[in-house]
């Protein structure tokens, strides 16, 4: 109101009245519209999530297949991975000798150095990972080895039961010190 | 004295419309960049591996089992999931003889986009909760630890008999890290026992480690 009658009172001062209410309006406060962007934006911080899961592709195989159409593992191209429990990874080479002698324990770092190796040295129609969880290991244990599998790109590769006398084994090497 | 005062007043006034263009890019980029979180009733913490496979959510049947080795079935929300739903539980209900009712298989077509995690036998006392009870119950899990009573493989059975053999287009295993093994093993009996022999774990990204065999398959440029 006073702007107004400020402009009808003099001629000459008209014009630079004028002038200045129109900048004065032009200035919009934003501050509001700060609030309402940031409260949008934790909004969405707290209702979405950014990691959007992935799928990981699993075949496994008919065991009511007939015997002989089963694919017959080479001894020597077999590598076997054992997983137990606290992340333990215990492997060996072809089959397991007698006395346990090829039977060595590594972890999830180093498994994967074993296995490239083990795939150098192995023709890879002869190549075969056998991956061995016990009942104390747990299933990311065996999400991480079959990761492994896609990391190393093995083409064949199976999960299979363990055998009582390799629990034993594991058992044996985790009760010593050394083991750890 | 009052050309001073103009000066001094003029400098309070902070533009904030910089800021404004900032909020809203960090806004736009929050819209796109993430997705809603599906409402889970289970607490599952998937692990991570390097696959980049998208997850499909159409036609979708998921068995979840949490950290305590409770195992629950879920279908996807869309129309091909709940057809499957009611398949399911008409099926069920059949076999078994719950005799459940038309409420109650909406019901279970409701409550399987969260999850459904009890024996077949408890099934019809649990569709008789309420929403607000449903996300309260903490449910015992479907019971798959007997190889001779797993019921997993009832509740993949009633399905496959609804659909007449027709396999749900994404079968998906939901695991959490801490699982123990034997239940993984057994949820793959039930699968096997059904026929279903290729699915999808649910896992997280993670980055390929360098040098690795997949590694220079994807990037055969670099050395």
């Amino acid at each position: 109101m006073a702007a107004i009658e400020e402009s009808g009172g003099g001629g000459h001062k008209k014009g630079a009245g004028v002038k200045k209410q129109a900048r004065k309006d032009a200035r919009v406060d934003m501050t509001p519209m700060v609030d309402l962007g940031f409260l949008l934006i934790t909004f969405f911080i707290f209702t979405t999530t950014i990691n959007s899961p992935k799928a990981f592709k699993l075949n496994v195989p008919d065991d009511t297949a007939k015997e002989e159409e089963k694919n017959e593992a080479k001894a020597s191209g077999a590598f076997t991975v054992l997983l137990s429990k606290d992340n333990n990874v215990f492997y060996y080479e072809g089959q397991l000798a007698s006395d346990g002698s090829n039977f060595k324990s590594s972890n999830f770092k180093e498994i994967r150095a074993e296995i490239l190796k083990k795939k150098a040295n192995t023709p890879e129609k002869d190549l075969v990972v056998i991956i061995k969880p016990d009942e104390t290991s747990v299933y990311k244990n065996v999400v991480d080895m079959l990761d492994e599998m896609q990391i190393a790109d093995i083409k064949r590769y199976a999960v299979v039961d363990i055998f009582p006398g390799e629990v034993e084994l594991i058992k044996a090497t985790q009760g010593t010190p050394a083991a750890k | 004295m009052s050309k001073l005062n103009k000066i001094a007043r003029k400098s309070t006034w902070v533009d904030m419309t910089a800021f404004v263009d900032v909020s809203f890019l960090i806004l736009t980029f929050f819209m796109l960049a993430t997705k809603f979180k599906p409402p889970e009733v289970i607490k599952i913490d998937n692990p991570k591996s390097v696959s980049s496979d998208k997850v499909d959510d159409k036609d979708v049947f998921k068995v979840s089992f949490d950290g305590e080795g409770r195992v629950f079935i879920s279908f996807s929300s869309d129309k091909e999931g709940k057809e499957k739903a009611q398949l399911t539980a008409e099926v069920l209900s059949r076999q078994k003889g719950l005799g459940l009712t038309p409420a109650e298989i909406s019901t279970f077509i409701k409550f399987s986009v969260g999850g459904i995690g009890v024996p077949v036998t408890q099934l019809k006392s649990f569709l008789a909760l309420s929403d607000a009870e449903y996300k309260q119950f903490k449910q015992p899990g479907i019971p798959v630890a007997d190889t001779l009573n797993n019921q997993l493989d009832t509740y993949i059975n009633a399905l496959l008999t609804g659909t007449g053999g027709r396999k749900p287009a994404n079968v998906m295993l939901n695991g959490d890290n801490g699982t123990k093994y034997p239940y993984f093993k057994n949820v793959l009996a039930a699968f096997k026992k059904n026929g279903i022999f290729s699915f999808k774990l649910i896992t997280s990204l993670e980055g390929v480690p360098s040098g690795t065999p997949m590694y220079k398959k994807q990037n055969p440029q670099a050395k």
